[in-house]
């Protein structure tokens, strides 16, 4: 029964990986294994080497991107958080007071908007960075989230 | 995974929880479990591809995503996500 089972997995694996090429997704945690490894140390946060090893470059300007998140965090175990930037293909969010920096990537799909929300965790008072990649182009918007209550166990 | 889609004036908006612990590195290690979160979460209309997230341990417990893309009227809107562990979960809805 446990061979079985194992058989029709491997089937499942090779079966998604022999999707046609209009479907190819991009996994970051398979394509850049080292970007989610990318330490935040103390006096030295680890965004910009994270946006460096994901976009190849940490030549950022600001604006473009809107960010939304709270001022004040009661609870750092669930941050909401908002990102909204018109015409990228990229999104990418990263933050400098948990253990490592990168949170979490988007590939904007052809018809998809930029316009995400999520809930993250922040461990104690942090930075939080999105970046957005417009035509080839970084932009960035920071903004700090106090924490009351850190959301890592911390 | 609970799913709301609606579709309206051109564009669908999904909000979508996924139930997971999402256990940290650091989380992990207090509770001396194994470290295990969603990397991966996919959405799909079809063979399109309309949402792609690449995640981290920095999500919240049983995350809550919310997207947004064109067209998708009367489709069924298929996400799926996958964890550390090799665990995936796909849940299907149709697009309201």
């Amino acid at each position: 029964m446990e061979r079985r089972k194992f058989l029709g997995f491997g089937a499942g694996i090779l079966a998604a990986t022999m999707v046609p090429a209009s479907l190819s997704a991009q996994n970051y945690r398979e394509t850049k294994v080292d970007l989610w490894k990318i330490k935040n140390e103390k006096g030295k946060p680890g965004v910009n080497a994270a946006i460096k090893a994901l976009f190849g470059t940490d030549k950022v300007e600001d604006g473009k991107v809107k960010l939304k998140a709270p001022d004040i965090a009661e609870n750092g175990a669930v941050v909401p958080v908002s990102i909204k930037a018109d015409g990228a293909s990229r999104i990418a969010l990263f933050q400098d007071g948990n253990p490592e920096a990168a949170v979490v990537v988007f590939d904007v799909p052809k018809n998809g908007i930029p316009d995400y929300s999520l809930r993250i965790k922040l461990q104690q008072t942090s930075d939080v960075t999105a970046v957005a990649e417009i035509d080839g182009k970084l932009y960035k918007s920071t903004k700090k989230v106090k924490v009351t209550i850190g959301g890592c166990g911390g | 995974m609970r799913i709301k889609a609606k579709f309206k004036d051109g564009v669908t908006t999904v909000k979508a929880m996924a139930k997971h612990p999402m256990l940290s590195y650091i989380q992990a290690k207090k509770k001396g479990k194994e470290a295990n979160f969603i990397t991966y979460i996919v959405g799909k209309v079809g063979d399109e591809i309309v949402y792609e997230a690449s995640t981290s341990q920095f999500l919240s417990k049983n995350p809550y995503i919310k997207f947004k893309f064109k067209g998708g009227q009367g489709k069924e809107l298929v996400l799926t996500w996958t964890d550390l562990s090799g665990k995936s979960k796909t849940t299907k809805k149709k697009i309201k």
